[in-house]
């Protein structure tokens, strides 16, 4: 071999994650993602989707097996400490602090990168989002649902992270707004960061991502090019194996 | 062995069984149910009062006596407690669950103040006198008095006992410890799991007002330093060295700890000066403070632990609630 | 009404106002009532106390009163010595006792439990060593300068109240406009989400015992200034502190202090117009409708 490739923005190994010591959700997960792509992870319900971007996050604890960022092993790195390496989250739920401003929000992020370049930092990421741009000072708490989860990527884009973990950013919104959401998201994704996306809203999100993985009961089952997958037939029968019938789709 | 050594002895039972009581009580509230009572005293001072007014004789200057019977004033006393345990629950349960304990801890206070400025209800500092006692005609006789006095509380405390073990049994007892163990359960059952925690605390805080009559007519006059915080402390004492949600524990640490108590007071007197005496009690309870402290970081169980039948049921409770209560995914 | 009620509430007030925001803030970040609290108060009380008596051995003239007030310099460097000691004694607890529990994600009640053993150690081996005779700061005694409109206050009195208003303000300006004043609004709203955004949370934690123990301190020194030290001082104004961090909304450092306000003002009002025997119902009386009708307090957010 002549050249080394570069490694993977990006993995894990023999990955094994839950809440409880003997109880897996996440069972063995091997996973990469290559520097600049936009990947999407999806599955039945329960099949461990939220665990694993979780537990790479750090709030949840891995059992056994290595989380990699840029061939650097995080998986014993605390999670405050993830985002320093360029690993940002967004969690699905309660993703923003309510009961502090805009500017706050944003600030707070910006707390960690070094004080000159935060002011900085803060204007670019609202040059990318005017809405939130004009309404620094009011309570994050008074934002719509779509503004929220545009102020939840925006906070987690302050510090120019490598990698962007999103947990279903589409959960609860209107299908206009998940539409500019995900429109948003493809930008970021353009302007050079990888992204890991978890999505029940299967159309949506394979009409953004390169790539789709599948997870079923805590393990990857399938994968391939987001294009082909739609498509594919064994997406179904993978949702659907796992999902007793009459079990309806998302929640 | 002399007439004196056993009746102290009865004696020395006899108290440590009233404290029996409030820790059955406790153990209902905390044990069962998970609820953190902060105002023991309280309650067993409402008991107390409630119990006294209502069988001494009639006094000048002090509501009633109405001369009751005492099972009377027992059972009042025991109503009374639980109805103020009732209001307590019914204002803070629903909210923070540490709220509760504030609110306890306030209510406590209240009545100690109650106690001493009401004087025409409570009389005042003084307290009442001339509580009725029990076997008040065997008086002459020591050894026979305090016999007859520790079968009754022997009596009161295994009725109790059994009444307890029975209801933590019962489908309702179930209910309360699944509310208590597991997240999920009390929210699936809303409104009632309120419902369900504010029985268990009533009922508790009546059990408290129960051993607070108990020990009044026991000891024959009551004064309102005689509920001070370290009541409450010297139960939750007993009940966690026993085993809290073991209602044998609570018996058993209830004597345990009161002889601890009472030696180690025996041995304070003995040792120290007089005057380095109240010093050397604030040792005492410098200590019940660590062993609460001990026992939640090493042995949460207490020394009986929580009862296995009882447990064994949680077991397949709690594994069936299981995959289902892991969190959102 | 005589306007002196005003005076003695307003300064009581402050008292608790300044109590109360160590409550409040360790309440609203460390997520449980924490009955140890008052000791805090009451060993930083002590604390100063003992400091100062070993200053005023080593140079009397810092035992020399400034200007018109009771004490001399060695009470306020004492006061900052207690101030570190006492922020140290909660991080010891901590280390021992609630980070342990925090680590096996204890409920909150067994969290509550354990501050009310540790109170009970506290309190009882702050007897032991200093007994329940009352101590003094100072015997000077202080003549109460007339105010105008028959009010009077010793010029250790308006001390404690300038001194009040002086550190809600600092602990104000440092939650709004720092970041570490930030880190602490945020674990207290999530603490999950504070972590991924980059906070740690454990320092944060350990910045508020140290700032809640300080603020203790100083209320307990004043506390024993303005009335006298006993072991059972904090213990007395735990009710007060606690129905003030309720009243004012757990969380809100105004909140506290206009609660402390309001406790203090409630109190000398009901000693003017009932009589003193009634006076510590007053902060149950509170409590019981702030609980009742408004749960979240004055200027509190609403709690699950």
């Amino acid at each position: 071999m002549s050249t080394v490739a570069p490694p993977p923005a990006l993995a894990t190994q023999a990955l094994v994650a839950g809440y409880e010591r003997d109880l897996p959700i996440v069972r063995g997960v091997d996973f990469q993602v290559a520097a600049g792509e936009l990947v999407v992870i999806l599955g039945p319900n329960g099949a461990g989707k939220s665990t694993l971007v979780k537990a790479i996050a750090g709030l949840v604890p891995i059992h056994s097996g290595h989380a990699f960022l840029a061939g650097a092993d995080i998986t014993r790195s605390p999670v405050q400490e993830k985002v320093r390496h360029g690993l940002a989250f967004v969690p699905q739920t309660e993703n923003i602090f309510a009961t502090l401003s805009i500017q706050e929000n944003l600030q707070l992020a910006a707390d960690i990168l070094p004080r000159r370049v935060q002011a900085e930092r803060i204007a670019e990421v609202c040059d990318l989002f005017p809405d939130l741009a004009a309404r620094r000072s009011a309570r994050a708490g008074n934002l719509s649902g779509g503004q929220r989860q545009m102020l939840a990527v925006a906070r987690a884009l302050i510090v120019k992270p490598s990698v962007l973990i999103l947990d279903e950013p589409s959960a609860g919104l209107s299908p206009k707004i998940v539409g500019e959401v995900f429109a948003r998201l493809k930008d970021i994704n353009a302007a050079g960061i990888t992204i890991v996306l978890v999505e029940q809203n299967v159309k949506a999100a394979l009409a953004i991502a390169h790539r789709a993985v599948i997870l079923v009961e805590g393990e990857l089952r399938h994968e391939g090019p987001a294009a082909t997958l739609a498509e594919d037939p064994i997406v179904a029968q993978l949702y659907l194996g796992a999902a007793p019938a009459g079990q309806e789709e998302g929640r | 062995m002399s007439v004196e050594l056993i009746a102290y002895g009865c004696f020395f039972l006899t108290v440590a069984l009233t404290y029996a009581i409030m820790c059955l009580g406790l153990n209902l509230q905390w044990g069962q149910t998970g609820l953190f009572n902060v105002g023991i005293a309280g309650f067993v001072a409402i008991g107390a009062y409630v119990s006294a007014i209502l069988t001494t004789p009639d006094t000048a200057g002090r509501l009633g006596g109405f001369g009751l019977p005492m099972a009377v004033g027992w059972l009042g006393g025991a109503l009374a407690a639980a109805l103020v345990s009732y209001l307590v629950g019914r204002l803070t349960i629903r909210l923070r669950a540490d709220y509760l304990a504030i609110a306890t801890f306030g209510i406590a206070a209240a009545v100690q103040l109650c106690a001493l400025n009401l004087e025409p209800i409570t009389g005042g500092p003084f307290g009442i006198g001339f509580i009725p006692r029990p076997f008040a005609a065997q008086a002459g006789n020591p050894l026979l008095f305090s016999l007859f006095n520790l079968a009754l509380l022997i009596t009161v405390v295994l009725l109790l006992y059994f009444a307890l073990e029975r209801l933590v049994r019962s489908p309702w007892g179930r209910v309360l410890r699944a509310i208590r163990e597991d997240e999920t359960a009390a929210l699936a059952l809303g409104k009632s799991a309120t419902r369900f925690r504010l029985q268990a605390f009533a009922i508790g805080g009546g059990i408290m007002g129960l051993a607070g009559a108990a020990q009044a007519h026991f000891i024959g006059f009551i004064a309102p330093e005689n509920y001070l915080p370290m009541l409450t402390f010297q139960v939750w004492a007993m009940l966690i060295v026993g085993g809290s949600g073991n209602n044998r524990g609570a018996i058993l640490g209830a004597v345990l700890v009161w002889g601890i108590w009472a030696v180690s007071a025996a041995l304070i007197a003995a040792v120290f000066d007089p005057g380095q005496q109240a010093r050397a009690a604030s040792l005492q309870i410098a200590l019940i403070g660590v062993a609460i402290c001990a026992v939640l970081l090493l042995r949460p169980q207490g020394i009986l632990g929580e009862m296995r039948t009882v447990s064994r049921h949680l077991g397949t409770l709690a594994k069936r609630t299981q995959p289902a209560e892991k969190r959102p995914e | 009404m005589n306007p002196q009620v005003l005076v003695d509430g307003l300064i009581a007030g402050a008292m608790y106002g300044l109590g109360a925001i160590g409550v409040t803030l360790t309440y609203s970040i460390l997520r449980f009532a924490n009955f140890a609290h008052s000791e805090l108060l009451t060993f930083g009380a002590y604390a100063a106390l003992a400091l100062s008596s070993a200053l005023g051995v080593l140079s009397a003239g810092l035992l020399a009163p400034i200007g018109p007030f009771s004490f001399g310099w060695s009470l306020p460097l004492a006061a900052i010595a207690a101030m570190a000691l006492t922020g140290l004694l909660a991080l010891a607890v901590d280390a021992v006792l609630f980070g342990r529990l925090r680590v096996r994600r204890s409920s909150i009640i067994v969290m509550v439990m354990a501050s009310f053993g540790a109170a009970l150690t506290l309190r009882s081996l702050l007897e032991f060593v200093f007994t329940s005779k009352p101590a003094y700061f100072t015997r000077e005694l202080q003549i109460a300068l007339p105010l105008g409109g028959g009010m009077r206050a010793t010029p250790d009195q308006l001390l404690a109240l300038a001194v009040a208003v002086l550190l809600v303000v600092a602990v104000h300006l440092l939650l709004t406009r720092t970041a570490i004043g930030r880190s602490m609004r945020a674990v207290s709203e999530n603490q999950a989400l504070a972590g991924v955004v980059g906070v740690d949370v454990r320092k944060v934690i350990r910045v508020v015992w140290l700032l809640g123990a300080a603020l203790a301190c100083v209320a307990g020194i004043m506390a024993g200034l303005l009335v006298q030290l006993r072991p059972y001082m904090g213990f007395d104004l735990l009710l007060p502190l606690f129905a003030a961090a309720i009243l004012g909304g757990i969380g809100s450092v105004p909140g506290a202090m206009l609660a402390g306000l309001i406790v203090g003002l409630a109190e000398a009002g009901t000693v003017q117009l009932i009589g003193a025997e009634w006076r510590t119902a007053v902060a149950f009386v509170i409590l019981v409708l702030v609980l009742l009708l408004r749960p979240q307090g004055l200027l509190g957010r609403p709690q699950a």
